[in-house]
């Protein structure tokens, strides 16, 4: 017995399809948003690319400069900022997952974190001013390099507690029952088991702050030359993007495309990367 | 055989483990009351009740697993070898070596099959290679799974089957050499076949582990055990000889149970 007539039925079709079209056509703008954003980034920086990017610094506009101190600024920075933001976020959030989930030290530290989450950037930029600038009386790499760190941190809590989250009671209970004590359960069995997720989200941390510029502005300054000096100005792609971008010049601002080509293709394959390993770990 | 009356056993092989006057508390809920239930040597326990009576709780508070959670607590006495297992002054993950335990699903480690059995015993003894190969292999033998995972101990036991799983979980637990072992519904998720191919195990098994199995199926506990004991609300209601107590039960509740009027 059918109580659905055809003009209900064909109501509920319409509706149907009214529905998914609002869908689909709101996945299309989205896309091509993004898509203009990258055609427009390929097709001017692509044109400036050139090896000389990669062995030149940056020079004063008509000098043929390059961006290799901001490249070689960002990875020193972006490396000793992880090299920070590593082992506190993933010891932080194995502390809330395996150690913290009723205690009050532990709903502190997760509502801090999460806090410190969604902080502007450039707040993180002038609380390190604060505390290595101002007391040091000078820009440095290394405070740029806490200042990634410390957008780095909470970023890496917050995925490795949800990713220790998602290993099932069952198979710490059995590593357990093998007479495991709780330390070698959390390091040999839980990392193990989330060991993929909490690597996605350490490289979600690092494609996060290689594109960050606030936290930069006030504490590693940016340098036109070159250096490598921790406890001096260090250049870096944002930095450099940023002020060669609103520069009246039409080499200047060629560089400023190629160095956000360089910071989009390098997230990207960190990002392909990340998907690759939780892939093959699958 | 001769009638013991004062051990709560239906059986005269000496007890292994004896649970002397135990009571459980998960916060301020008591799941188990005045508990005392002996665990024959190299004989298996079987114990059968309906959800939420007790026997999983039971299993896990003679491996401590209990312990893990700090709102639950046990008090009275669970004696083996002349201790009080559940004191505070034994450590339980040496206690965790001498009784072993599997659980309802299988949980085989992100790992190679190898390293899934060699992990339990790394905890435990300092061995070389091939001490550490000859007792993987041992212990996969004795866990009838050796001749289908022999050419891929080095893959990763996630690939094995669910029946496989289990085996394996079985394998890497007689690995560390204890003395009992504890089934939780071992085969509660897995096929007929691969139930009964577990329950033959556990019938090899019994000649060198005292055992003891909680299971929902009344003819798994009549094919396996030696002696059964019937939970109640957090209470043993009967305890003997598996034949007497599914053929000839003494008490009202434990006849409503096993014929499948309850539970």
């Amino acid at each position: 017995m059918t109580v659905v007539t055809s003009a209900i039925a064909k109501r509920r079709k319409l509706k149907s399809r009214f529905v998914a079209g609002m869908c689909i056509g709101a996945a299309v703008i989205a896309l091509a948003v993004l898509f203009s954003i990258l055609w427009t980034l390929v097709s001017r920086g692509l044109p400036a690319l050139s090896l000389r990017l990669f062995t030149t610094s940056t020079l004063p506009t008509g000098e043929n400069g390059g961006l290799a101190n901001a490249i070689v600024g960002s990875l020193i920075q972006v490396g000793i900022g992880m090299a920070i933001a590593m082992p506190i976020g993933v010891m932080a959030g194995t502390y809330l997952a395996e150690y913290a989930l009723k205690s009050r030290l532990g709903a502190v530290t997760r509502f801090v974190s999460d806090i410190l989450l969604s902080a502007p950037s450039i707040l993180v930029g002038l609380f390190v001013y604060q505390l290595m600038v101002a007391t040091t009386k000078t820009y440095s790499a290394l405070a740029g390099s806490v200042a990634l760190a410390v957008i780095a941190i909470p970023i890496i809590i917050r995925t490795t507690e949800d990713m220790l989250g998602l290993v099932p009671i069952a198979l710490r209970e059995a590593a357990a029952a093998l007479g495991a004590p709780k330390w070698k359960v959390t390091t040999l069995i839980a990392w193990r088991a989330a060991g993929a997720g909490m690597l996605t989200g350490l490289l979600l941390a690092l494609a996060r702050i290689a594109g960050e510029t606030a936290p930069l502005l006030f504490t590693s300054l940016g340098n036109l030359n070159w250096s490598t000096s921790l406890s001096e100005p260090m250049a870096s792609l944002p930095l450099t993007i940023y002020q060669f971008a609103a520069s009246p010049y039409e080499d200047l601002v060629a560089l400023a495309w190629a160095g956000a080509l360089l910071i989009t293709v390098g997230v990207l394959a960190i990002n392909i990367i990340a998907q690759a390993v939780v892939g093959r770990r699958r | 055989m001769v009638d013991q009356p004062n051990t709560p056993s239906g059986d005269n092989a000496p007890p292994q483990i004896s649970v002397r006057g135990l009571d459980f508390y998960y916060g301020t809920n008591k799941a188990l009351k005045n508990i005392n239930l002996d665990f024959g040597e190299k004989r298996v326990t079987a114990l059968i009740g309906p959800s939420g009576c007790g026997k999983s709780t039971l299993l896990r508070v003679i491996n401590r697993m209990y312990s893990l959670y700090p709102d639950q607590r046990a008090t009275g006495e669970v004696l083996m070898d002349g201790q009080n297992l559940i004191d505070e002054s034994v450590d339980p993950t040496d206690l965790r070596a001498r009784i072993g335990m599997v659980f309802q699903k299988p949980t085989p480690f992100p790992m190679s099959i190898h390293e899934n059995i060699s992990f339990g015993v790394k905890l435990h003894e300092k061995l070389n290679k091939s001490e550490m190969d000859a007792r993987v292999e041992w212990s996969l033998r004795k866990a009838a799974i050796w001749d289908e995972v022999k050419d891929r101990l080095n893959t990763s036991a996630l690939g094995l089957s669910g029946g496989q799983q289990q085996r394996l979980c079985i394998a890497r637990t007689i690995a560390v050499r204890p003395q009992v072992l504890l089934f939780d519904e071992p085969t509660s998720a897995l096929d007929p076949i691969s139930t009964a191919k577990v329950e033959e195990l556990i019938a090899e098994l019994r000649a060198e582990f005292t055992i003891a199995i909680v299971t929902h199926s009344m003819q798994q506990a009549a094919r396996c055990s030696d002696q059964t004991a019937f939970l109640y609300l957090g209470e043993v209601v009967e305890v003997g000889s598996t034949s007497q107590v599914f053929t000839a039960p003494k008490e009202q509740r434990t006849k409503d149970y096993v014929t499948g009027r309850f539970g």
